[in-house]
């Protein structure tokens, strides 16, 4: 505990900053475990590497330290007055030795947006490293260690997303979980595509970490500083054109933009998360589903008062209409794949759209609740199919797999999943029903550019997600019992010596990890009903409370613009009521048609897309779709293909031109003088001497002439 | 006194290895290294320039006074920290040779130790005679280096990289001695070459005068660093050294070219400075972003290591030349970090190629298989050099970058760059992330694939012995420690650094108006 408390202690010797309504809790130093405990772990987990151990002693190290920092967190939220504490942790880049110095310290911002974020983070964490624990044990051995060592360093740097009091430890953060997910997306690394899926998402999610690069020089030079509450404070006082002229701060917003449609796969920088699958199940759900691709819509939440600082909203009509557009076309793709965990992805694509359309009009508490319940339902859904990998021998495919709810030993994941696809498909009275329809309605009855055709299309796309969903649950759940395995045979367990598949259910740790998120994706719709005197129930008094949506003037002056227009109508309804009943039609349309063409009459959809397919008008649709929309093609021929030949042809001119034409050339000229000049140089003493002295004379006349030039007079 | 048992130290252990029998030679050195790294350990806790900035452990010698030539010696805390760099890295070099050399033994490590000395001359100078004798010095022992124990191609690269660099710095010393004779011709002919009273005499010079003088330091030390089009003897030289050549070029020959334009460009020519930083700063982006579209399609790994310097010396140059605290706290923090973070690497490439001989990244695949701790130490400084938030690197390049973006004379940091300038070297972050990432992609990660001859039988372990792991492991250190507590750096270098560029906010708050302009036009493209 020494250690421990020698960690956590303040190490800090900075000066405070003062900021008036945010408290300074020097005495909340505890508050680092968060950080500390996956710090741990990740080297407790590297010994266990180099101690060659193969039991599974570094899921258990892992999990008990994700305990802890969820134990932590939970203290921190007990311990939560509004509107924050700052609690510094260690000293980090701090130039503030010069007057207005740049200061970014390991420091955490306690407000109940942080709050909200790190307890669901730190939460699904834990339970998904137990269930991991028995995901994984086919590796026992290095690779569980490594697994686990990836977990710990992704919580470690997501912790430090969410609590970072500043911009820099934010970027920290952000780069952190971007390296944590190469590090766990390439686990299989003999796996070319294990690889080549690793280093895209990295390179694109590097494409968005300039954007944050460069909104954080520009927090800089336009407010003086990257510290949050600091930030606040500058922004209400009106006082921050201190260096640049207005395009500056104007820029912000779109620069942070990049960044989180980077991080959380928003058109154009989509491309790398349905590749993420080719890592471990439970990575999928943990990072690429629940926890880490939220950060943008953090980020924008976060920085929020940015946004509203331009009376207009453009930049948010436009996060509006990229969160609509992306949402629609994930749908389109998933529609027409056939792995279920790619489908998934599709679906978390989709599903992070409609939060970031929730920025976009103005409900963040819709954005956030969504990001809370998606984080569930969505770890149940992809937790079940990992469950369905793992036992299928690495099947995926949803043509070869039926009937597995009539199947022994798979009930709960099967009803897990049923579970995680009402939530997805907004069936009423789950979870995502109320927080789909928080977003939904906010998209009719709030002003922008063709808002209430960007409903209708979300609404569209609702339906579109039903069907998807319940096709795969239709699929492999339902139906008569079939079943092929997959071709992915690693550990002897399986039993193939008889010549017979014999699929092996999951047992006690994946089974109650699936059983209790299922259960939480329903309970996470108890919040909306929470009374806190707020519409929107305790996630609603958790964002109003943060600066996403109070405490700034003109931040509370867009939340009372949009209050306005809540209380608008909707076909001659309170928006919400009427919404509840028409996202529930749609819904029930989409679960219907997916019955009909993937539970009663499978054949017909087989018939149907041959029948799209045989038409020229029509075969480009499901071509298409299954093709994605040719998008890494186009990122291929535009961006890729140019660089390369770009480069190859600098490389060119650098051995060409540059070494060989410029400077192999004028180090020949010497040699052409020489030429001319050979009798003095044929080696005999005279004529060197004669050549030295030549030499010396050709310096002191080439001195004298500049100094007579007066260069230096 | 200190500083002079630094810089003869080495040399006299070079004379103890040249004189001792050729198998107590490695070891001979390597004691000689380590007791140089204690003697600066024990100079860094006496020395008193810390986190202020005054020159410390002084030592002067007359000899030839009647001419000025007066020896002095003495580091304020900048120099120190690359002095602590240098000795630190020389013990790695040394241990890490100890199976690559075979041949010669004793003029290797004489050489190594004699480049010792100079190296630290050169950061401990005080007067220009010194510094520039130090300064020619180097290149003598990396040529014998590279023409006897380099690769295939060796014969070019050492004569390439004498003659590039020796005609480079020619141009350096002739703008010194000018510089000494305008001094002496403004103070009635005494004559000086000490660093200081020159320094604030150059300062005073007409801003035409110092654009001259700013042009042949940037000859002179552009090529060293080296500053884009000036580059292209570095891959060569790079690839065809030994590991250790490579290690020393890296971690600190490139650092004497950025030292220089700390020690002699900003202080000396401040008007000229501001007028043509942007012009440097463009050059080094165009460095960072050439260099680093260059490494993407290498097939040698040394190679494109090698490159990636190019890039990586570009945001170093940056920094300096945004001419804010942030900025050459940046550039200073990069010295160090980029020493420590490509020396491993070249450490690394160098224990595959003693395995496997060959750099070829399409000969080989998968050694996280074969060799899971180089694996694990080879990713963990590709990301140190790739810049991840946490490790060393990722600091100084913020720094350099932020320094950069900031322009203008307002607040408590002036500048000269711009955003601009920013934008297009932070694209280097991006390309930096594909190069070093296809790179470990291919050669750590994938299929297993190693060479047809396989496992040469130099009675290497498969993976890296315990030798290996003892070099590796203080450069790792260093990236970490750096990367959460650059503090050590900034704390103790800030007065050295607040008071080079206290000349500077006065100039640039004048020229702002002039410097807006030539950027416009620069952009524009319009008339300035």
């Amino acid at each position: 505990m020494s250690l421990l408390s020698m960690l956590s202690s303040s190490v800090l010797t900075a000066a405070p900053v003062p900021v008036a309504d945010v408290h300074q809790a020097f005495d909340m130093g505890w508050a680092g475990l968060i950080l500390w405990l996956p710090l741990l772990s990740l080297i407790a987990c590297g010994c266990c590497a180099m101690m060659r151990c193969t039991s599974k002693l570094p899921a258990w190290i892992t999990v008990g330290s994700l305990a802890g920092s969820f134990v932590t967190a939970m203290f921190l939220y007990l311990n939560y007055e509004p509107p924050g504490d700052v609690v510094n942790i260690v000293r980090w880049i701090d130039l503030s030795w010069v007057g207005g110095g740049f200061e970014a310290n390991i420091s955490f911002y306690i407000d109940s947006l942080s709050l909200l974020w790190i307890l669901f983070v730190t939460g699904l964490g834990t339970l998904i490293a137990f269930y991991a624990s028995e995901y994984m044990e086919t590796d026992l051995g290095s690779g569980y260690c490594r697994f686990f060592a990836g977990v710990s360093v992704f919580l470690f740097a997501m912790s430090a997303l969410v609590l970072a009091d500043n911009l820099v430890l934010l970027y920290l953060g952000w780069e952190g979980v971007g390296f944590a997910s190469y590090w766990l997306i390439g686990y299989y690394y003999t796996k070319p595509e294990a690889v080549a899926a690793a280093k895209k998402a990295f390179i694109v999610n590097r494409i968005g970490d300039l954007g944050l690069a460069l909104a954080v020089y520009l927090c800089w030079t336009s407010f003086g500083t990257v510290q949050y509450d600091e930030l606040v404070t500058v922004i209400e006082s009106g006082d921050y054109a201190r260096m640049t002229d207005d395009w500056s701060v104007a820029a912000i917003p779109w620069l942070l933009m990049l960044a989180a449609f980077g991080k959380s796969a928003q058109l154009p920088l989509y491309v790398w998360l349905p590749d993420a699958m080719e890592g471990p199940t439970p990575v999928s759900a943990l990072i690429h589903a629940a926890t880490m691709v939220t950060a943008g819509i953090y980020l924008l939440a976060r920085m929020y008062p940015v946004f509203l600082l331009d009376g207009d909203h453009t930049a948010l009509h436009v996060v509006a209409w990229v969160g609509g557009l992306t949402a629609l076309l994930a749908a389109t793709i998933g529609m027409a794949q056939y792995d279920i965990k790619r489908i998934m992805a599709y679906s978390t694509v989709s599903q992070l759209g409609y939060m970031f359309m929730g920025l976009g009009v103005l409900t963040t508490y819709g954005a956030a609740y969504h990001v809370f319940t998606h984080a569930f339902f969505k770890a149940a859904l992809f937790l079940t199919c990992g469950a369905v990998m793992h036992g299928f021998a690495g099947q995926l495919d949803l043509r070869k797999l039926s009937g597995l709810r009539h199947m022994k030993g798979w009930k709960i994941t099967s009803y897990a999943m049923l579970i995680g696809c009402l939530c997805l498909a907004g069936f009423p009275f789950t979870s995502g029903y109320f927080s789909k329809d928080a977003i939904l309605a906010e998209a009719f009855v709030t002003h922008g550019p063709g808002f209430q055709w960007l409903g209708f299309m979300a609404l569209f796309t609702a339906g579109l997600t039903a069907y998807y969903t319940f096709r795969v649950w239709f699929r492999v759940c339902a139906g008569p019992v079939s079943y092929e395995a997959g071709d992915d045979h690693h550990g002897d367990d399986h039993g193939h010596d008889d010549g017979h598949f014999h699929p092996h259910a999951p047992r006690f740790a994946m089974n109650s990890v699936m059983a209790i998120i299922a259960i939480g994706a329903l309970v996470a719709a108890v919040p909306y009903f929470m009374d806190s005197g707020v519409k929107g129930g305790w996630i609603a008094d958790m964002v109003n409370d943060s600066t996403a949506s109070e405490g700034i003037p003109a931040v509370r002056a867009a939340a009372d613009h949009a209050a306005d227009h809540a209380h608008g109508s909707l076909f001659g309804y309170d928006p919400h009521v009427a919404m509840y009943w028409v996202s529930g039609g749609v819904g029930f349309i989409g679960i219907a048609i997916a019955a009909w063409l993937h539970l009663f009459r499978r054949e017909d959809a087989v018939s149907l897309r041959r029948a799209l397919l045989s038409r020229s008008a029509t075969a480009w649709l499901p071509r298409a779709m299954e093709r994605k929309w040719y998008v890494d093609e186009i990122y291929h021929a535009l961006i890729r293909a140019p660089l390369w030949v770009g480069s190859h042809v600098l490389h060119g001119i650098d051995r060409i031109l540059v070494d060989m034409v410029l400077v192999d050339g004028t180090a020949k000229l010497p040699r052409l003088l020489g030429r001319w000049v050979q009798p003095l140089t044929n080696g005999t003493v005279h004529a060197s001497a004669t050549a030295m002295a030549g030499g010396v004379a050709l310096l002191v006349i080439v001195v004298l002439l500049i100094l007579h030039l007066g260069v230096f007079a | 006194m200190m500083s002079w048992l630094l810089i003869l130290l080495p040399l006299l252990g070079a004379l103890v290895v040249i004189a001792s029998p050729a198998r107590l030679a490695r070891h001979l050195a390597l004691a000689t290294s380590l007791l140089v790294l204690g003697v600066s350990i024990a100079a860094a806790l006496v020395f008193t320039g810390w986190g202020n900035g005054a020159y410390g452990l002084t030592a002067a010698l007359d000899w030839l006074p009647q001419a000025g030539i007066v020896i002095q010696v003495g580091a304020d805390s900048v120099a120190f920290i690359l002095v602590l760099l240098t000795t630190m890295l020389m013990p790695l070099a040394i241990l890490g040779s100890y199976t690559a050399v075979q041949v010669r033994q004793k003029e290797y490590y004489g050489w190594l130790l004699a480049l010792l000395s100079a190296m630290l001359g050169v950061f401990l100078a005080r007067d220009l005679i010194l510094f520039y004798v130090c300064f020619e010095f180097t290149l003598v022992p990396m040529f014998f280096i590279i023409a006897i124990w380099g690769g295939a191609n060796r014969g070019k690269a050492c004569v390439k990289f004498l003659i590039y660099t020796f005609t480079g710095s020619l141009i350096t010393l002739a703008a010194f001695l000018m510089l000494a004779w305008s001094y002496a011709d403004a103070h009635s002919g005494v004559w000086t070459f000490a660093i200081e009273p020159l320094t604030s005499h150059a300062a005073g010079l007409a801003a035409s005068d110092q654009a001259w003088l700013l042009l042949a330091l940037l000859i002179g030390f552009g090529v060293k660093v080296p500053l884009f089009p000036v580059h292209t003897w570095l891959p060569l030289a790079h690839t065809e050294a030994p590991t250790a050549g490579s290690v020393l070029l890296a971690g600190v020959l490139l650092k004497l070219g950025t030292y220089g334009l700390y020690r002699f460009a900003l202080p000396m020519c401040p008007d000229a400075v501001v007028t043509w930083a942007p012009v440097i700063a463009i050059l080094s982006i165009v460095g960072i972003l050439y260099g680093a579209l260059i490494c993407w399609v290498q097939t040698d790994v040394k190679k494109l290591v090698a490159y990636s310097s190019v890039s990586h010396l570009g945001f170093c140059v940056l920094g300096l030349f945004a001419l804010n605290p942030m900025g050459l706290e940046g550039s200073v923090l990069y010295m160090v970090n980029h020493g420590l973070s490509t020396g491993a690497l070249f450490f690394l490439i160098g224990m595959m190629y003693e395995r496997y001989h060959t750099r070829d990244m399409r000969q080989i695949s998968g050694l996280a298989r074969v060799m899971p701790v180089w694996a694990t130490f080879m990713v963990f400084f590709v990301l140190a050099s790739v810049g991840l938030p946490g490790l060393n690197g990722f600091v100084s390049e913020f720094l350099c970058l932020i320094a950069a973006f900031t322009a203008g004379d307002g607040g408590a940091y002036p500048g000269v760059l711009g955003p601009w300038f920013a934008a297009f070297a932070a694209l280097g972050m991006i390309l930096a992330a594909m190069y070093l990432l296809i790179m470990v992609g291919k050669i750590v990660f994938g299929p297993v694939q190693t060479p047809a001859h396989g496992h040469d039988d130099n009675d290497l372990p498969v993976d890296l012995s315990v030798r290996e792991i003892v070099v590796l492991i203080p450069l790792a250190a260093g990236c970490i420690i750096l990367g959460v507590q650059p503090g050590i750096i900034i704390d103790s270098t800030a007065t050295s650094i607040a008071d080079t560029l206290a000349v500077y906010p006065p100039i640039i708050e004048q020229a702002s108006t002039h410097v807006g302009a030539t950027l416009d036009a620069m952009v524009m493209g319009g008339a300035p």
